[in-house]
């Protein structure tokens, strides 16, 4: 990926947000590799030919280290699928050292020896360790059309196994494009969840991202500079995020990896000026808030 | 002169017998000062009788996000809930709170400073409620970095800062020798299963002591008055327990998996 061009002159005629500070570092530490293929991936993750490739430890350690001099307060662990990662608990571990971590999965590959790893971790570790499970929907027919057969039994299998060992995970849905009654997916999934015998029903609702797989070809235009005029910049992820991935480093998770959205190839301190607003999932993030995060 | 030993309080929460009990009790510790680190209504009965109580005991109060919420009539109490139930909680709370809230007591709040310095001994202390950075940033046990709070104390030129916001005490000593501390808070339980609060005093001397001081009230009569007025049954049940019910969302896994929900 060492091609992909630094931002350029397409964003000249964007909205600029200034950066705060750095309270979060993504890590797309498994690329685009992932296990399943879902329906609505907006970085277009999948088995084969990965666009985006895995992080080695070595670069993990080395930003997590400039991260904590820059006093972020969260890691987030993500791909692709972080699952796969040959050097996974490694990557834990050191994350464990910084601050607290979340792993973004989708539950498929999260059998008992590694649930037992990583409960092992998190007592070690003062920070928590939290893992944010995927489900998208309130039924096997639901999910399993969006992520695959037998995806929603083996995701509720490792959401009971994570509860068992006191790793309550955040179930994570995506918000289907269509509008439905507020609140529909919530109250159905934490209905679900409980009749499944999860008891701490912990859920996330998260905007779809109009961009990967989920991108349907509707033309979408980028922010102008009078849509900062109605916006609390404190309510955008690129004002105290960046995500680290193949290539370099990047405003947030949602633009690892897209042409002309990488910051720096190096050093996260050199990205921490005025974010522009170029791309046009940009308004997915100014519509709904800073949404990534755990909370 | 500094004061040697101090109280402080976090959100007391509209729970007025806790915040009497917790006046007596470091009056009887020989606390030379009280300090009250923001958020006088919120979950329970009784807002306004308690701002009442804080400016009648002259204690010097700093503004928490409810305060400044309540005061200009915000659209909701500013924790930042996304999760359904919590938001339909954290609603009811607020409603109740802003619907028994004087003119007068939200001008009061909206007159409170949001930071506040003082000298204990020796010691340079910040107050705040939920960050030096921002009024309802939690700063949880397990999701604060120790570099981070060696970042805010030399932002802030501090030996100590103390803030709540969370519910839950904690004290970290740095590597630095500067403190951290959570005060906790005076209007609900500490998510342990028992009915007392929390409030911390601080005592200067070669090292400063830090000693967290559980409260026992009559937890029984407000949650009567929780169920008096109208207030959701989970809040009488947080107050009768211990347990927390609501507003469980921005805590994270490791305090989680100590409370019962």
């Amino acid at each position: 990926m060492n091609g992909l061009p630094v931002l350029g002159p397409t964003a000249q005629s964007a909205p600029r947000v200034a950066f705060r500070e750095l309270r979060s570092v993504w890590f797309q530490i498994t690329g685009t590799r992932c296990n399943l293929a879902c329906r609505h991936c907006f970085n277009t993750s999948g088995p084969r030919d990965p666009w985006l490739s895995p992080l080695g430890v070595d670069v993990i350690r080395r930003h997590l280290a400039e991260a904590e001099a820059l006093g972020v307060r969260e890691v987030y662990l993500t791909g692709g699928e972080p699952l796969l990662h040959p050097d996974l608990f490694a990557i834990v571990e050191s994350a464990l050292r910084v601050a607290a971590t979340t792993i973004l999965t989708n539950g498929t590959l999260l059998g008992d020896g590694v649930a037992d790893r990583l409960a092992a971790l998190a007592a070690a570790s003062s920070y928590s360790l939290e893992l944010r499970v995927s489900v998208d929907g309130a039924s096997a027919q639901e999910h399993d059309a969006a992520r695959g057969d037998g995806t929603f039994a083996k995701a509720l299998a490792a959401i009971r196994r994570l509860e068992r060992r006191g790793l309550y995970p955040i179930v994570t849905a995506t918000a289907p494009l269509e509008p439905t009654a507020p609140g529909a997916l919530y109250d159905r999934l934490r209905e679900a969840l409980l009749a499944a015998g999860v008891s701490r029903p912990r859920i996330k609702i998260l905007p779809m991202l109009a961009l990967g797989r989920a991108d349907a070809g509707a033309p979408t235009a980028p922010l102008g500079p009078a849509d900062l005029d109605v916006l609390d910049p404190s309510r955008l992820q690129c004002t105290e995020t960046r995500a680290v991935a193949d290539g370099g480093i990047y405003a947030c998770p949602i633009l690892a990896g897209l042409p002309g959205a990488r910051l720096a190839r190096e050093r996260i301190v050199e990205t921490l000026g005025p974010t522009t607003l170029f791309h046009p999932v940009c308004r997915t993030c100014h519509e709904t808030g800073l949404t990534c995060g755990n909370a | 002169m500094s004061a040697r030993r101090i109280a402080l309080f976090g959100g007391v929460y509209g729970n007025r017998p806790a915040l009497e009990a917790a006046l007596a009790d470091a009056r009887a510790k020989d606390a030379e000062a009280v300090y009250f680190l923001g958020d006088v209504g919120g979950f329970g009965p009784h807002p306004d009788t308690a701002a009442k109580l804080l400016c009648d005991a002259r204690v010097t109060c700093i503004q928490g996000n409810y305060d400044a919420a309540v005061a200009v009539g915000a659209d909701d109490c500013g924790c930042g809930y996304s999760d359904r139930r919590d938001v339909r909680f954290a609603h009811i709370a607020y409603v109740y709170t802003l619907g028994h809230s004087s003119s007068e007591h939200r001008r009061w709040l909206g007159s409170l400073p949001p930071l506040g310095r003082i000298t204990l001994g020796d010691r340079r202390l910040l107050l705040c409620h939920g960050s030096p950075r921002q009024v309802n940033e939690f700063l949880w046990e397990t999701t604060t970095p120790t570099g981070l709070l060696e970042r805010f104390c030399d932002g802030q030129g501090v030996d100590a800062l103390c803030f709540t916001h969370t519910g839950l005490t904690w004290h970290r000593a740095l590597p630095s020798g500067r403190h951290a501390i959570n005060v906790g808070v005076l209007g609900r339980p500490a998510n342990d299963g028992l009915p007392r609060v929390w409030y911390t005093l601080l005592t200067a001397g070669p090292e400063l002591t830090v000693e967290f001081v559980p409260v026992v009230y009559d937890h029984e009569s407000v949650a009567r008055d929780v169920e008096r007025a109208g207030l959701p049954p989970e809040f009488a049940e947080t107050i009768r327990t211990g347990w927390w019910t609501t507003c469980l969302e921005r805590m994270p896994v490791k305090e989680r998996a100590r409370g019962r929900y």
